[in-house]
């Protein structure tokens, strides 16, 4: 029995709230999580359905960066120069490279 | 340097300049082909069309000085990108300079006013309406992509300055951690808790812009 005690004490001492659980869900899509952090992760997201969301929707954004990394250094979301902006720029930089 | 006399296989010729430069560079042709590139690279970091375009423009000029510097090595557009990008930061760091004190704020401390509850027997849990509510950050069926792009667009320029420009150096230029922390003049664990909290923002801000 006091065994128990003794492992209900540890592990209470060591329960993670949903700051620090919603902290190592965005770590660990960077980084390897060592093993009291992965397991505290784990007990927590058993007892919490909030951060439960919260970790598939991380992994959903990481996913949506991506595509948009794909699309914004492609034409499909590309951003364009005004032509007055370029022909501005145009003009400065012949002068520029005429000066030479 | 001595040393490669006897490693065999290395040839000195090989350590000395190449004669032929694989790339040159043709500076007249600069703006037509790359004005659009650079700027795009400049908008999605920055978001501001003013600003991309000095940079464009800055970028031309600055690469026209060091001309004779250029190698050869890499192509024409990689060079120039990167003198871009060391602009970028150094707006970047302008940023921070402008609110140096709000840096401070940024120790190693997951707690957030914004999200989190402060109050004793609630300590750290979700404030209410700041959790998670859906059960998917996106919606449901095919997703048109470019809707996607001007969301995450939106949602970036509402970060505070510090945050974004983590975020974007981490998740859009893929730099290694050490190189963000070196240009930002922050720790690890500050540029963990800065992701944290980028990510905390722009799940809560894509939700909102879903539901609406």
């Amino acid at each position: 029995m006091r065994m128990w005690t003794r492992m209900m004490e540890f592990m209470s001492k060591r329960m993670i709230a949903c700051d620090e659980a919603s902290f190592l869900i965005s770590y660990r899509s960077d980084h390897r999580l060592g093993f009291l952090r992965w397991w505290q992760l784990k007990f927590h997201l058993l007892t919490c359905h909030l951060c439960r969301k919260y970790a598939r929707q991380i992994v959903e954004l990481n996913r949506s960066m991506e595509i948009y990394k794909e699309q914004c250094t492609h034409e499909s979301c590309a951003h364009h120069l005004s032509p007055e902006a370029g022909t501005r720029i145009g003009h400065k930089f012949e002068k520029e490279l005429n000066a030479k | 340097m001595r040393i490669f006399y006897l490693v065999p296989g290395i040839h000195l010729s090989t350590l000395s300049m190449p004669d032929s430069p694989e790339h040159i560079l043709e500076p007249q042709h600069w703006m037509e082909r790359y004005g659009d590139y650079l700027f795009n690279f400049a908008m999605v970091r920055l978001n501001d069309r003013e600003k991309a375009e000095d940079l464009v423009q800055e970028t031309f000029l600055a690469a026209l000085k060091a001309r004779e510097r250029f190698m050869g090595k890499s192509n024409e557009r990689t060079w120039l990108t990167s003198i871009l990008k060391r602009k970028i930061i150094d707006v970047y760091r302008k940023k921070y300079s402008a609110r140096e004190s709000s840096l401070d704020a940024y120790e190693v401390d997951v707690s957030d006013g914004d999200f989190y509850r402060s109050e004793n027997p609630f300590k750290g849990h979700w404030m209410e309406g700041k959790g998670p509510n859906s059960h998917s950050l996106l919606p449901e069926g095919e997703l048109e992509e470019s809707e996607l792009a001007g969301f995450i667009q939106q949602c970036i320029e509402g970060l505070p300055p510090q945050l974004g420009a983590a975020f974007i150096m981490k998740m859009i230029d893929e730099e290694d951690s050490e190189t963000i922390c070196k240009e930002l003049g922050i720790t690890p664990s500050n540029l963990w808790v800065m992701l944290h909290r980028a990510r905390l923002r722009m799940r809560d801000c894509l939700e909102q812009r879903w539901l609406k």
